[in-house]
């Protein structure tokens, strides 16, 4: 199914800046004479062609219908072939083809570049910000050949960043989001949802860390409370609570009562509704075994968060309360004061903590321009990071990491090609949540040593590459290989 | 009279006669010294014995004595005085006197504490080190695989030996090393959605419910005996048919060997014969006095859940037959006025059954609590909170059995006890819990009280 494709001297063609020959409506390849004794393809066979353009391989993906759309757009592109030698290839069966081993430039070789795929998809972006629509088609074409979702790590990145530009530039945005979102749903489930989420937690401390941070943190907050009510905001299916409850039932003297409302946001969804019934009634049966008196709340909130009604989710105030919020805050509009408006509204409700676990990244990307290059740079950045830390927490054949990829492709989606108004995964760098949740009036609470000390501990059950370190503002950083990837802090009014 | 010790810098020693402060042990004596057999629980100690009372600074001091030569410390004199022949200092050993065969109990000086009482001193200095240390003390010491905290050194390294190298198992066949993994695992296990092998699963869980000290005394024969005693509490169709033949009801359900499908789907067949069984007594008529028999359908799901929590044990493995005896089964109809199931009808409760179903009781009591409606179990004398405290459940323990529990009757007493013991012998439990620890049926690890705990009911029959 793959092509071999071998592309050299790709920066002899960025050099030169003549614009490039049309991509001819059923050829997969464009040459120039000019460069064709450089530029050297591979191909194998005419008849393959259109499988060059089928960015999704899976045969349940639904999103496959959108290289259709690629393949139809080609016609109309307007075609202005380059002087002279441009030599064209007709869809006829006609093909020279000449391939050469080895690369005759070896420094203009960028396939084995190491970051080739970086190189390729910011020249996408800027061609994109320049809306220099033939040199586009011809890197959105390379793109396409040189991408699969099964592949290195170079390849997926730019499989998923690929998906993400092209339905930019066909405005398609949100309904690529769409397509891809429903076709996830259809094989959600509590079964499906629990492997993922749990094998995930096996093998990587990604979402664990601020587990045992958050948790930590609220176990010493809420300690010597007879009745307590944690008000999770999370998008870890209650995965972080059963070892709390364990904390409760072993460690305190007098094991408290526990209430525990769940907020899931996002679009009305039943299998979501469906999922989380199920892990409310686990979670019911799990606290019972542990010896927990505990109540369960699922609250399903369409929308964005900073609307959300706080008055509806039966606070009392003989409950000694604390608000977890994993991975929720990014989750809100960018856009307007919204989430300032939510982080006023968790002040207001006066917990004793707020535990706070962000991904560290700068994902505000712009809408045009030079705005949009840079924050599309930090998006390639941030990604490459979580999918090379997949890749080696995961062994190779994992199915439970192409759901993850799947995931963070419809985040690539969103964050590319969504309006930045509704996206929902606009993360901020801890410094940023840092000076909002300050303007909130929210005070940092250092974590202590002891939680410190179970974070290091659970790093060390894990493979190598983790550690924590910590941030300057407030809180402590998940580093992989020294890059900073998740934040977790603690709050209180 | 103050006898001032000479070891240091004791603030306060004080000797005083135990048997003049607690009235029932001067009667006691005699037969402490004569039946040496069983061992005092912690913090009851010898009332002849001389009380010492050591400040902090002194039960923490590690090496009092110091050589003048070169500054050496060591933690007894003896020790030191070895040490002196070597710098040629003239050396003398204490030799142990014979008078002084007095024994002697430490008090803990921490005021709030439990053990600073005399009349439950503990009878060892290093005892009363490693108490002080582990209760009151800071915990300097820190795993370093799972950063568990110890203020005992010796705790410290014994629990260095094994961390990590126990694996929890889940009951669907999964292996952990990692316990916040087992734990996260197991909270979203399959096994778990089955009432039956919820309490399997606990057996698993090294966990040591600190407040559950309730179930310690229960419990320990419990986690061996529960067959027996299982089929005794509950209600049978009739309270005239059944022979006294009570049966083995097989393998409790936490003795963890029979697979949780197995399990599930002979519980819900055995469930919905109970139910049967029981709707048909319903009709035919009254049990114990006309109250209400218990009205399976009618429970409000959380009952029902109890109900199936407890038929479902009973139902592990083999047998089908209800029990015989004519234990009721407590739970029900919150609007029958249970405690009169349980009134004078009835004969005193028979030690083994009346064991499991205090137990089971408590259990349900626990469930209950976190459930709607408490009502019913309040009025058997059960205490609803969650305060697992100590005293709490000495108080449930007594209150059960002061709300004339109905139990078998005296008849089938007997033949319980007698089967209760070759029963406890063949169900060993079959788990990696630590250590060879008994367990109580919540498969928490305790004490071994059994002996003590049989003896002494013995009395009640």
């Amino acid at each position: 199914m793959d092509t071999l494709f071998r592309l050299v001297s790709f920066h002899q063609q960025q050099q030169q800046q003549q614009p490039d020959p049309s991509l001819n409506s059923t050829t997969s390849r464009t040459s120039s004479s000019s460069r064709s004794s450089r530029q050297n393809y591979y191909h194998y066979s005419h008849q393959e062609d259109e499988e060059c353009f089928n960015f999704y391989m899976d045969d349940e993906d639904l999103s496959s219908s959108s290289s259709k759309h690629y393949y139809q757009y080609q016609p109309h592109v307007s075609t202005n072939t380059t002087n002279t030698n441009t030599t064209t290839f007709s869809n006829t069966t006609d093909y020279s083809y000449s391939f050469s081993p080895t690369p005759p430039i070896p420094d203009f070789n960028f396939e084995f570049s190491p970051n080739w795929s970086h190189n390729l998809l910011l020249e996408t972006a800027r061609a994109v910000a320049e809306n220099n629509r033939t040199r586009l088609h011809h890197l959105l074409w390379m793109l396409n050949e040189l991408s699969s979702p099964y592949g290195d790590t170079d390849q997926k990145l730019v499989a998923y960043f690929l998906q993400a530009l092209f339905s930019r530039v066909t405005d398609d945005g949100d309904r690529t989001y769409r397509t891809l979102a429903s076709a996830s749903e259809k094989t959600c489930s509590f079964e499906s949802t629990r492997k993922t989420v749990l094998k995930f937690q096996e093998v990587s401390p990604w979402t664990t860390f601020g587990h045992v941070a958050s948790n930590g943190a609220i176990l010493e907050a809420l300690e010597g409370n007879p009745k307590l009510h944690i008000l999770d905001i999370s998008n870890t299916y209650c995965t972080q609570w059963p070892t709390l409850l364990e904390a409760l039932a072993t460690r305190t003297d007098e094991t408290p009562h526990l209430r525990l409302t769940t907020v899931v946001s996002g679009r009305p969804n039943n299998s979501v509704h469906r999922v989380m019934k199920e892990i409310g009634a686990r979670m019911e049966k799990f606290a019972r075994l542990m010896g927990v008196p505990f109540k369960f709340n699922v609250v399903h909130h369409a929308g964005d968060l900073s609307d959300l009604n706080f008055s509806e989710l039966n606070i009392k105030h003989d409950e000694a309360l604390a608000v977890n919020c994993v991975n929720a805050l990014h989750s809100v509009s960018a856009a307007g004061n919204n989430r300032d408006t939510l982080i006023s509204s968790l002040q207001a409700l006066q917990p004793r903590i707020i535990t706070v676990v962000e991904e560290e990244a700068d994902l505000d990307v712009g809408i045009d321009g030079y705005e949009f290059v840079k924050g599309f740079e930090e998006c390639f950045r941030w990604f490459r990071v979580y999918f090379e830390a997949l890749d080696e927490s995961f062994v190779k054949t994992s199915n439970e990491r192409l759901m993850l990829e799947r995931a963070a492709g419809r985040a690539v989606v969103d964050l590319v090609a969504c309006s930045p108004a509704e996206s929902v995964e606009r993360r901020e760098t801890a410094a940023r949540w840092s000076a909002r949740l300050h303007g909130g009036g929210l005070n940092a609470v250092a974590f202590s040593e002891e939680v410190c000390d179970d974070v290091r501990a659970l790093l060390r059950r894990y493979k190598e590459g983790w550690s924590m370190a910590q941030c300057s503002d407030a809180g402590i950083f998940l580093s992989w290989k020294d890059t900073p990837v998740v934040w977790a802090s603690a709050w209180r009014p | 009279m103050l006898r001032k010790m000479d070891e240091g810098e004791i603030t306060h020693a004080f000797h005083q006669n135990l048997t003049a402060s607690s009235a029932a042990s001067n009667n006691n004596n005699p037969p402490h010294h004569v039946l040496k057999r069983k061992r005092n629980l912690p913090g009851n100690p010898d009332p002849e014995a001389e009380v010492i009372a050591l400040s902090p600074k002194t039960l923490m001091a590690t090496n009092r004595f110091l050589c003048e030569t070169c500054g050496k410390g060591f933690q007894r004199d003896q020790n030191l005085q070895l040490h002196r022949r070597g710098h040629n200092l003239p050396w003398k050993l204490k030799q142990r006197t014979g008078k002084e065969a007095k024994k002697r109990v430490y008090v803990c000086p921490e005021k709030s504490c439990v053990h600073h009482d005399p009349s439950r001193a503990l009878g060892d200095l290093t005892g009363i080190k490693k108490h002080f240390c582990r209760k009151h003390g800071e915990k300097k010491w820190k795993c370093e695989k799972c950063s568990k905290r110890y203020a005992v050194q010796s705790d410290w390294k014994a629990h260095s030996k094994t961390c990590g190298t126990r694996e929890y198992k889940c009951d669907c066949g999964t292996i952990f090393s990692r316990r916040d993994s087992f734990i996260t695992h197991r909270a979203f296990c399959d096994a778990l959605a089955e009432e039956t092998a919820r309490v399997n699963a606990v057996s698993d869980m090294n966990t040591s419910l600190g407040g559950n000290i309730g179930y310690n005394v229960m419990g320990t024969s419990l986690g061996h005996n529960m067959a027996t005693h299982f089929p005794s509490i509950f209600k049978p169709v009739s309270n005239t048919d059944e022979t006294s033949n009570q049966t083995s009801r097989g393998l409790p359900l936490w003795m963890g060997q029979t697979s949780s499908q197995a399990q599930e789907t002979m519980v819900n067949s055995n469930l919905r014969e109970i139910h049967h069984q029981l709707g048909s007594a319903t009709s035919s008529g009254t049990i114990y006095g006309g109250n209400s028999l218990v009205q399976c359908s009618n429970l409000p799901p959380s009952n029902n859940y109890q109900l199936s929590w407890v038929f479902g044990t009973k139902l592990s493995n083999t047998s089908q037959e209800l029990t015989t005896s004519t234990t009721s089964l407590p739970l029900c109809n919150n609007n029958t006025s249970v405690p009169s199931l349980y009134s004078s009808q009835h004969q005193p409760h028979q030690t083994s059954s009346n064991m499991s179903a205090t137990a089971l009781l408590q259990k349900a009591a626990q469930i209950g609590a976190t459930s709607s409606d408490p009502s019913w179990l309040g009025s058997l004398g059960l205490k609803c909170g969650n305060s697992q405290g100590q005293d709490g459940n000495n108080n449930k323990f007594s209150g059960m059995y002061g709300s004339s529990f109905v139990l078998s009757e005296a008849d089938n007493s007997a033949c319980d006890m007698s089967q209760m013991h070759p029963l406890k012998r063949r169900h060993i439990l079959n788990e990696e819990s630590g250590g060879g620890q008994t367990r109580d049926f919540l498969g928490v690890g305790v004490q071994n009280h059994l002996p003590t705990f049989i003896n002494q009911r013995v009395d009640l029959i």
